[in-house]
């Protein structure tokens, strides 16, 4: 369950004031699908990071499994991140000192998990993106593709609430929602929510929800294929207080 | 975790590995100069007697001339023959000893022996008791030997085997330089650093292998080492009892403060009964000082000793400050990395403490190191040419404390990298730029 | 070069900045100190000892038990030792410069001086000690045979006629006149007479710190070998070692019941005095120099870091037209304003220590010359250490402007 509430999110810096995220409202049911779209520097990035709980939101409530983030601390938040969340990132972001095995073992070493059960989750995971045989690998000796099913499986291997994927730009074949889309089934079985940006309008109309987002303003279309752009700019500069 | 931790540690020193061996030779250098001078230093600055330090007291009396006389000033360094004598034959302290440096040439009549000179110490009876003199064969002398200026001798351990070849030597004559002496004790290994009860003989030497009554080095004419100062010169004969010259040190052996306080009086009695008698002219300045006290007073810590321990430290700022740097260059180049340890769940002290076991493992082995580079710092020292050279040994507790020095650096080198490398916001490396 | 911008850049490296500037300015202030203390110590032991060093050997010598006549003993010595090949003259002494143990007077040019009493080296020996030693006298003369007493005989309980004296001391008993001719008291209440002025002569030991260290005198007073166990001799200086060597036999032939405790020449005399200052200096250049390098690798760190950090940068730059002098230069300019930093403070914390040495130790006040061979060491260090990073940076193609990281 992800329900956000007036979510705004506001960079300030010496000079300017950044509104990247207006009033976003948002509630998601467990299992469901939702791709995010919109044009490069819209907020889609903003939002991934708030639904996962990377950066504070300026205001707002925001809850995930019932838990209000804003009250808590880095510890509980890293804690709840961990546990609840799953990242596959545009640019993956492989540890390239660790092979495989020891990539995906990362969140698991922090949720302070057992070996045995470490490793059963970890060879289950890689054995989902078809990489079982690979583990010993560094990412260096992968391509992107099978890089960016690395960085599923670490994010599939804690068995997360929220699945949240960032595609990459460049990559015109969507080659990680569709990755993402064979995990769906199981993802569904565990409840996931899965969170996807991409660019491309074939992976958006098989999502059960769109959230566009032009220029801080998202607009939260339940389960339609239809994209609807809304409000021209609204960046906000004010002199620093 | 924390295996976890190390194995990270491990990989990431292996990464770096230039980068690594630089900070822990740094470390490693930094800690072993310290640790070397500072072991020399704890050799220099050990207590001598650490039992009694507070019980014996060097005493000081003021018999000079009113020429040149200003108030406030120290007494004379030493005793003049007359006033030691008096004082030992007065006997109100517990135990009290006069006593000079001197040498004398040992002409052994064992076949293949040459004559040889050595370092002596000529003194009075209670010398060995108040010392806690450790004697592997008999005794010292008695206080009749001192009043029969007795022909007997005390001597070291390494000296009874030189000669003898054997420590069971006691009634053995001994020739020293025309006087045939008879030994009635040897010294096991003694050697009191700082050589505290004469410091105008080597202060970290080794000490003297030979002990003769004072009485009868005074009628054999037995050379005298050490400084002696004199205020008039109509006086034939410099060691003689009645001459205006300091030459001689008194020690007394007193249990109690009280009793301290008490002795003082009593010098203080005896200066006043001096100035009466028209002998002192200056007024009464008596001092009395613990071994403690006397060794602080007279600087004997070498100023080389301390002036490399403060190189030694400076050196060792040097290489942390270099440390500092080096680990905050390090982490911070590990930003992306530490971005997504933060986004799959890694809490701030999670890093922060990753980080700092990576110190600490950089610590460690830089201690190792350290500890090497200690112990061949001391055995260059042991190659100085320096009197107390040989005692520059590595003790356990020194052993440790290098150990932790190296680790608690290092550790506080890695503080505020580490702590800057957990404030890495995980959002930001989320974007491709 | 524009400092600006690369002092705006530097702000934003606060920590690391900060970091290397500190450790450029303790490395510049315990090296400034290092370079001042090696320097006291050499000149220390390039102290003179106004003898002529390089024709003197000696021999220091016990007799074993009490002789009958040492007197007798000691004039076969030195004609012994005048009778050998390569020897000028042969002289015996109660003490030597830099050899360690010393006589020494109370002396006033007033009768019962009330002022606190000056300190002066005693030397007395044969009536050829002032040939032998080689001091050159700037005034008056040397003693005749004639004045010579027998100190054996006497003791000090005796009227010394005639004394020479040091400049050092001359100069500080009767500043502005000629101390030649004038009243001295040394021991016992009747004066001698200053006959001459002894340019240099040092004392064996420090004893009296670095003030007293140029007073010294000389009684005519012969010794026996007993009271000086020194035997002086000057001769041919290539053949020291062969006249050590036929003058220790020499000795052994009058009495061979002696133990011959030293037997030296000059030289070896001298470095035995200063071992401890050599070993100190070899020490701080030691420390020194170690420093230097850790500074250089620390720098070379940094800057290895922030050419990483800045590839894209220096990249886009490149492509938007910077020649790789410019890159080059940049760095080069970047370290310069740290090194800057650094020495100056280094410079402030360099007088903060010898401040707090020369309260601790008798050290002179850092002298103004050493702080620039301080500051340009650091300058040409951080320089060279700078080179391989900058080179490094000014080598990256503008290419990488293009593509993503």
């Amino acid at each position: 369950m992800l329900h956000m509430k007036d979510v705004s999110k506001v960079y300030r810096t010496e000079m300017v004031e950044t509104h990247a995220l207006r009033d976003l409202n948002l509630e998601v049911r467990t299992g469901e699908f939702v791709a995010v779209t919109g044009p490069s520097g819209s907020g889609k990035t903003t939002f991934l990071n708030l639904a996962g709980m990377l950066e504070e939101l300026t205001s707002g409530v925001y809850t995930l499994d019932g838990v209000d983030v804003k009250s808590l601390d880095d510890k509980a938040r890293s804690k709840l991140r961990n546990e609840k969340i799953g990242f596959v990132f545009q640019s993956f972001n492989l540890i390239p000192d660790l092979n495989l095995f020891d990539n995906v073992d990362v969140p698991l070493r922090y949720r302070r998990m057992g070996r045995g059960e470490r490793h059963r989750r970890i060879e289950t995971a890689l054995e989902r993106v078809g990489l079982a045989s690979r583990k010993k690998h560094f990412p260096a000796e992968l391509s992107g593709g099978q890089q960016q099913r690395v960085a599923i499986a670490r994010a599939i291997a804690g068995t997360p609430t929220l699945l949240l994927a960032d595609e990459p730009t460049g990559n015109l074949d969507s080659q990680m929602a569709r990755e993402v889309m064979q995990l769906r089934e199981e993802l569904n079985e565990q409840g996931t929510i899965v969170v996807i940006v991409t660019h491309d309008p074939e992976i958006a109309a098989r999502a059960q929800r769109n959230v566009h987002i032009v220029d801080g303003v998202a607009a939260d279309l339940e389960r339609g294929p239809t994209l609807v752009t809304v409000q021209p700019a609204r960046l906000a500069a004010h002199p620093s207080v | 975790m924390f295996g976890y931790y190390l194995d990270l540690a491990r990989r990431s020193l292996r990464r770096n590995f230039s980068l690594t061996v630089l900070m822990i030779v740094a470390i490693g250098f930094g800690v072993g100069a310290s640790m070397t001078t500072l072991t020399v230093l704890h050799v220099l600055a050990a207590d001598p007697i650490p039992q009694k330090s507070h019980a014996l007291h060097y005493v000081q009396l003021e018999p000079r001339p009113l020429r040149g006389y200003q108030p406030g000033g120290e007494p004379t360094e030493q005793m003049t023959r007359q006033d030691a004598e008096t004082l030992v034959r007065e006997h109100r302290a517990d135990r009290q000893a006069l006593m000079t440096g001197g040498n004398a040439t040992i002409a052994p009549q064992q076949a293949g022996l040459d004559p040889f000179n050595v370092e002596a110490r000529w003194t009075t009876t209670e010398f060995f008791p108040m010392f806690d003199v450790p004697f592997v064969k008999g005794t010292g002398w008695s206080a009749q030997d001192d009043a029969n200026h007795a022909r007997v001798a005390v001597i070291s351990r390494a000296l009874a085997e030189k000669v003898f070849g054997s420590v069971d030597v006691i009634g053995f004559p001994l020739k020293i330089e025309d006087h045939e002496m008879r030994i009635v004790g040897v010294i096991d290994n003694w050697r009191v650093v700082p050589h505290f009860y004469d410091l105008d003989t080597d202060v970290y030497g080794k000490g003297e292998q030979l002990f003769v009554p004072w009485t009868t080095s005074r009628d054999l004419k037995l050379m005298r080492d050490g400084s002696m100062n004199c205020w008039d010169s109509n006086h034939d004969d410099a060691e003689a009892v009645g001459a205006p010259c300091e030459w001689i040190q008194l020690w007394v052996e007193l249990d109690s403060d009280a009793k301290a306080a008490a002795y003082h009086d009593f010098l203080t009695h005896y200066s006043q009964d001096q100035i009466r008698a028209g002998r002192y002219e200056r007024p009464v300045n008596v001092r009395m000082r613990d071994v403690t006290a006397y060794l602080d007073f007279n600087k004997v810590v070498p100023d080389d000793a301390k002036l490399q321990t403060y190189v030694a430290l400076g050196f060792l700022l040097v290489c942390l400050v270099n440390t500092i740097g080096l680990l905050l260059t390090k982490f911070l180049r590990r930003s992306p990395e530490i971005g997504v340890r933060r986004a799959l769940g890694a809490s701030k002290v999670s890093i922060f403490l990753q980080l700092l076991i990576e110190a600490g493992v950089i610590g460690i082995v830089g201690g190792v190191f350290g500890l090497v580079l200690a112990w061949l710092g001391l055995w260059a020292v042991r190659h100085q040419p320096t009197s107390y050279a040989e005692l520059a040994q590595l003790d356990l507790p020194m052993l440790a404390g290098t150990f932790l020095l190296a680790v608690v650096s290092s550790l506080l080198a890695g503080l505020l990298p580490a702590w800057r490398g957990c404030q890495v916001a995980p959002a930001l490396q989320l974007k491709s730029h | 070069m524009d400092f600006i911008p690369i002092i705006s850049t530097l702000r934003r490296h606060r920590t690391a900045a900060t970091l290397i500037v500190l450790e450029i300015a303790f490395t510049c202030a315990i090296v400034c100190n290092a370079v001042f203390l090696i320097r006291e110590r050499v000149n220390r032991m390039d102290r003179a000892s106004g003898i002529t060093e390089d024709e003197i050997v000696r021999i220091q010598l016990t007799g074993i038990g009490q002789k009958s006549d040492p007197g007798v003993i000691t004039r076969q010595d030195l004609a012994a030792l005048r009778g050998l090949g390569g020897v000028k003259s042969a002289a015996v002494t109660n003490m030597i410069p830099f050899g360690g143990s010393s006589w020494n007077s109370s002396i006033s040019p007033i009768p019962d001086d009330p002022s606190p009493p000056i300190n002066v080296g005693t030397y007395m020996g044969s009536h050829d000690l002032i040939e032998t030693l080689g001091v050159k006298l700037s005034a008056g003369r040397d003693f005749t045979p004639g004045e010579y007493l027998d100190f054996a005989a006497t003791g000090s309980n005796i009227h010394v006629p005639s004394v020479l004296i040091t400049k050092g001391i001359a100069e500080r008993l009767f500043p502005g006149q000629s101390a030649l001719g004038k009243p001295l008291y040394v021991w016992g209440k009747q004066p001698s007479t200053i006959v001459g002025i002894i340019d240099v002569l040092a004392r064996p030991n420090d004893w009296q710190g670095a003030e007293g260290r140029t007073y010294a005198l000389v009684m005519p007073l012969d010794i026996d070998f007993t009271t000086g166990g020194n035997y002086l001799i000057r001769c041919d200086p290539a053949r020291k070692v062969e006249v050590l060597a036929a003058a220790e036999a020499a000795l052994k032939q009058v009495d061979p019941n002696r133990l011959i405790i030293n037997r030296q020449t000059f030289g070896e005399v001298r470095r035995d005095f200063f071992k401890q200052d050599r070993a100190m200096a070899w020490l701080l250049a030691g420390v020194s120099i170690a420093l230097l390098i850790i500074t250089a690798l620390g720098v070379i760190g940094l800057a290895s870091f922030w050419v990483q950090q800045r590839t894209r940068q220096i990249g886009v730059r490149r492509a938007l037209g910077a020649t790789r002098g410019d890159i080059l230069r940049y760095f080069q300019t970047e370290n310069f304003i740290l090194a800057t930093a650094g020495i100056v403070l280094g410079m402030a914390l360099a007088y903060g220590i010898n401040l707090w040495l020369m309260g601790k130790y008798q050290i002179e006040r850092l002298p103004v010359e050493v702080l620039p061979i301080g500051a340009g060491v650091l300058w040409f260090l951080g320089q060279i250490a700078v080179l391989g990073p900058a080179l490094r940076a000014a080598a990256i193609p503008p290419a990488i402007a293009t593509r993503s990281v």
